[in-house]
């Protein structure tokens, strides 16, 4: 991976890619390689991106895009073009697999990509000689010709081996493509390739924590992949950590120190207090149904179980009383488990930067996606971007500190939101699926019109919602969420999720089903998301939309 | 320019790296392809051809036998081949015949060199076992289907009255497998075609051609007769074609696309060539049909109809007005508008020679409307098929009355042929410059020189044909220096600037009044 030319890094918007390109970054500097960056929100951009700077550039670097599709298909690009996709979307598209001349796919070794072998999907010129016939049409009948072996009885045997061989064809790549989901992190797959370029720094590892961790807080990978990957970048961590445990008392201010941690499950408390944590964590706030006013008394059963006065609770976390916060972890979880909460405690990680400031791997997510996803506009549309990417260096600590309020506020938002949904019972059962739209007008539906907070929300939601219903069939349906996404355009945005089940595997059939619903009833709609699983359509459409997507589910 | 094409072709290989097989074997393949093209200048066009649907199986015994071949060592083939068991016989010649059947790289060179050839054209003799006669029929097929030298190898083993002997044979698939191999000895070249036709291959074979014979089995005659038609130097003796035609005109009224095609590509050998032999196919009043078949939509048909046509207009001006009077001016317009580049010059071709005929002819070619076309492709179309039409307006203005030139110019040809000056072709210039010496005598009879010089300046011709001044070749630049010095070298005359100072479009309706008379 070693450029003499200028590179072009195309960076989808989500945290992953954002860590990612973080370390891109910091890779092309030590290599002096010159390189643009552009965020690409969806494949339009993607394609503009593309097609503006195609000229000047031969390299193209995709972080969290492009692998799902052909990109030799959609781009057209020149002979000597060359790709490299760093992306967590799955399935890879099988031509990009295939293709090793212009598309490099960077993909852990290990992953498990099921892709079809390659007999299986592409066949060789020579057997449609015979369809290619009609092409010498015109030319001089031949002075010789053999003849061959083949009979009338053989060609139609071939011709049934060839339509049967185009049915399984097809029926292994709808098998294939069904499912979105996603492999390893992009950060970590960078980070991972640093590593192996001897070229790893601290600050690498953690933005791949970060890329892993975004992946866990988005819900984009099985319990098991995480903790899976938390192993290898535990053992990354003590390489890199180790030798500064003697010198702890020698921290200097701007110094890091990344530690493996057991943690709670409880968003931004350290930034927060307790009890604000509490209320606005998904896993706390749907375990405890904090909806209800009975959730909301058991939630001070809670706190009298663990022994916490409300007064210490509702005060900032730093401002606790030191002596409760000595063994808090562990009274915590200890009363957790009374309440029905097993997995309060998570593994992740933590980083100090000297000694005033911790931040959890999860505070960071929060904060950049808020970052990335400010919806109160000043400048231009990279501004966000920018800014989030700022907020992961270590130096920015003022930005981060802006993204962890507008964290707070966003989780707020999201737990009223999904507390009004469910009072209000606007989570519907419709047959195949559940179904949610959020009105234009609700509060804060402003936030909703993006993708990420979008999809955190219908987690979230369908989280608290399984927790709530008694409907044991409703239990195990997805969901399907729709919120306002621009007035004036009149259009809404709209998002699938996978069931809510212990064992889910996290794949997600809603990008094929949009996308054949939208065929069927000719709605207008606009499928530019690199999550497959998020459409965009107009607001009159939208009720034709959802009928096809149930006859088509049911 | 070579070393960069060679550095072109080491940048290709080096990107081969990697590559999956597909594309590379994709590239062999166009390299064949070109081969092919330089040969077919050569008329040694051997293209390798999928078989047509083969005998009905029910006919062919040594088809249901086919599940039995045994594979067998070359070794043992040969010795089998030799040896005196007839049944071993028979096993040998199928394995041989399925090895050469094979769709790659079947062993020709290794079959020949065993020296089984003698014996397999003995076979053929075999009237006792039919089975053994096809297989051997079949394989020999395959041998001669090779370069020349295969080919040479199975006639010098005396296979050509064998096979033609087998002609009769009662057993269809036998007659037909010989009639393949027959066509694959007379495709070889002039040489054998001539060889099997003082072997009197051609009685036999049209006695099999009757309205029972199946399609399959047709088309395998209609071929190997377009073969025995086939190539010059010499032509095929008189009396040969002579024999050949009526039943080729019956072919040709086939509903068989392949046949239909493949007895015109006959037809168009036999046009291809002395005014004496386009007479005799013009005298069988095939003409109508043919040009009734370059009206088909099908490459296939339409291709080598056109062919026939073009070659037969390339014949006297009494030949030309037969295929005038069959039509063929109705069509044309049509096929210089054809998507195909081959169709249009082929088409422009034709147009050419008509065009190089009598006034009348002329006056016929641009009452069917052919002008607008034709300027049309001399505007758009493909380059060699621009070429063509650059002759046919040449011939045209050669020809022509003043009359039929003024119709010429009025139809626009000006515009598109100067800008045809820009050509790199020094002898599609030549032409061009030619043609305008001869548009300046129509005019100078006509007393509109100074129309035409203003109408050639106006369309940027005269600033075109400045430049040939300094072409590297000499005969364009002195066409163009004559030109020049005849006609614009003289003091403009103030009063006949050109009126289009109105809205700066060359106007094209005033070029129709200035050549009213």
């Amino acid at each position: 991976l070693l450029f003499s030319q200028r590179v072009l890094l195309l960076v989808a918007s989500d945290v992953d890619a954002l860590c990612a390109c973080k370390i891109l970054q910091a890779l092309f500097q030590c290599d002096h390689v010159q390189y643009t960056l552009v965020p690409v929100s969806g494949w339009q951009e993607l394609e503009t991106a593309f097609l503006e700077h195609k000229d000047q550039f031969k390299y193209f670097v995709l972080i969290n895009c492009g692998a799902s599709v052909d990109l030799l298909e959609i781009l057209q690009p020149e002979e000597d073009t060359i790709f490299f996709v760093c992306d967590s979307h799955r399935p890879i598209n099988v031509v990009n697999v295939y293709n090793d001349t212009q598309i490099k796919l960077l993909v852990k070794q290990d992953d498990d990509l099921d892709v079809p072998a390659y007999d299986d999907i592409f066949r060789d010129e020579e057997d449609e000689e015979e369809d290619s016939e009609n092409e010498s049409e015109g030319s001089e009948p031949s002075e010789k010709r053999r003849r061959f072996e083949e009979d009338i009885i053989e060609r139609t045997m071939r011709r049934r081996q060839r339509r049967e061989w185009e049915a399984r064809r097809r029926e292994i790549l709808f098998d294939y493509e069904q499912y979105e989901y996603h492999g390893t992190s992009s950060a970590m797959v960078m980070f991972e390739l640093a590593w192996i370029m001897s070229k790893d720094l601290n600050d690498m590892l953690w933005w791949a924590i970060v890329g892993l961790t975004d992946q866990w807080v988005q819900d984009k990978i099985t319990q098991m992949k995480y903790v899976t990957d938390i192993g290898v970048l535990q053992r990354h961590v003590s390489r890199h950590n180790h030798r500064n445990e003697d010198e702890e008392n020698s921290l200097s201010i701007d110094c890091m120190r990344i530690a493996f941690e057991y943690d709670l499950r409880l968003a931004l408390y350290q930034h927060w207090s307790l009890y604000e944590s509490l209320c606005n964590t998904s896993y706390t706030s749907a375990s405890l149904k904090l909806w209800s006013v009975q959730g909301q008394k058991r939630l001070h059963e809670f706190l009298a179980d663990i022994g916490l006065p409300l007064k210490q609770v509702k005060q900032k976390f730093n401002s606790m009383d030191v002596s409760l916060k000595e063994n808090l972890r562990e009274m915590i979880e200890e009363s957790a488990n009374k309440f029905g909460m097993k997995d309060l405690r998570v593994q992740t990680f933590s980083i100090h930067f000297g000694f005033k400031n911790k931040f959890s791997a999860s505070d960071i997510v929060y904060a950049t996606v808020s970052l990335m996803e400010n919806v109160e506009k000043e400048g231009p549309e990279t501004t966000n971007f920018i800014k989030a990417l700022d907020s992961l260096s270590r130096g920015n600590l003022d930005k981060l500190h802006q993204g962890l309020d507008l964290a707070k506020k966003q989780l707020r938002a999201i737990q009223q939101t999904v507390a009004s949904c469910i009072c209000t019972n606007l989570v519907i059962s419709q047959g195949p699926f559940l179904y949610c739209s959020l009105m234009e007008g609700t509060p804060d539906v402003k936030l909703f019109s993006k993708p990420v907070s979008l999809c955190l929300l219908s987690k979230y939601l369908l989280k608290s919602f399984v927790c709530s219903t008694k409907n044991k069939r409703c239990k195990l349906l997805p969901l399907v969420m729709a919120a306002p996404m621009d007035v004036e355009q009149g259009t809404v945005i709209m998002v699938g999720i996978p069931p809510e089940t212990e064992s889910s595997d996290k794949k997600n059939f809603f990008g094929r089903a949009f996308e054949k619903a939208a065929d069927s009833t000719n709605s207008r709609t606009l499928h530019n998301h690199f999550d497959m699983s998020i459409i965009e359509l107009k607001t009159e459409d939208r009720s034709k939309f959802l009928d096809a997507l149930i006859s088509l589910l049911s | 320019m070579p070393v960069e094409n060679k550095q072109g072709e080491h940048m290709r290989k080096f990107k081969n790296k990697g590559k999956n097989m597909d594309s590379l074997r994709r590239q062999r393949v166009e390299v064949t392809v070109q081969l092919r093209k330089a040969k077919k200048d050569e008329q040694i066009l051997k293209r390798r051809s999928i078989s047509f649907s083969v005998v009905d199986q029910s006919l062919s015994p040594g088809e249901d036998k086919s599940d039995e071949v045994i594979p067998m060592s070359l070794e043992k083939i040969a010795e089998a081949v030799n040896g005196s068991n007839t049944k071993l016989q028979l096993q040998a010649t199928q394995a041989t015949r399925k090895i050469l059947s094979r769709q790659k790289d079947p062993p020709i060179n290794q079959i020949i060199e065993l020296g089984i050839i003698p014996r397999l054209v003995e076979f053929l003799t075999r009237a006792d076992d039919a089975a053994l006669q096809f297989e051997a029929a079949w394989a020999l097929t395959n041998i001669a289907s090779g370069t020349s030298n295969h080919t040479k190898a199975v006639v010098e083993a005396g296979a050509i009255p064998a096979l033609i002997s087998l002609l009769s044979s009662p057993h269809m698939h036998i007659s037909e497998q010989s009639v393949w191999a027959l066509g694959n000895i007379a495709g070889d070249g002039p040489l054998y075609r001539d060889a099997l036709i003082s072997c009197s291959v051609i009685p036999p074979l049209l006695a099999l051609v009757s309205p029972v014979t199946p399609v399959g089995f047709l088309r395998n005659i209609t071929w190997t007769l377009s073969n025995l038609c086939r190539n010059k130097n010499p032509y095929p003796p008189l009396n040969a074609m002579k024999k050949m035609l009526p039943v080729l005109i019956c072919l040709v009224e086939h509903e068989d696309k392949e046949i239909i095609s493949d007895s015109c590509w006959a037809i168009s050998y036999l046009t291809d060539g002395s005014n004496d032999r386009i007479q005799i196919v013009v005298d069988t009043g095939i003409l109508p049909r043919l040009v009734e078949l370059m009206d088909r939509p099908e490459l296939l048909i339409l291709t080598p109809a056109l062919r026939a046509v073009g070659n037969i207009v390339t014949g006297t001006d009494e030949q030309t007005q037969a295929a005038i009077d069959a039509g063929a001016l109705a069509v044309l317009p049509r096929l210089l508008q054809h998507t195909k580049p081959s169709i249009q010059k082929e088409a422009a071709w034709a147009l050419s020679n008509i065009a190089a005929g009598p006034g009348q002819q002329i006056q016929q070619l641009i009452t069917c409307g052919l002008l607008p076309p034709l300027v049309e492709l001399l505007d758009k179309g493909d380059f060699k098929a621009q070429k063509e039409a650059v002759w046919a307006v040449a011939n045209f203005t050669t020809g022509g009355t003043a009359e039929q030139v003024v119709e010429l110019v009025r139809s626009g040809v000006l515009k598109p042929l100067l800008n045809l000056l820009l050509a790199k072709d020094s002898k599609t210039i030549l032409i061009i410059l030619d043609t305008i010496s001869n548009l300046f005598l129509t005019a100078e009879k006509l007393g509109e020189t100074e129309r035409l010089c203003l109408l050639v300046e106006e369309l940027d011709g005269l600033e075109k044909i400045e430049a040939l001044q300094t072409h590297e070749n000499n005969m364009v630049y002195r066409a163009a220096l004559n030109i020049i010095e005849k006609y614009f070298s003289g003091e403009e005359n103030p009063s006949l600037q050109p009126g289009t100072g109105q809205d700066g479009l060359y106007d094209f309706s005033a070029e129709k009044q200035d050549f009213d008379f």
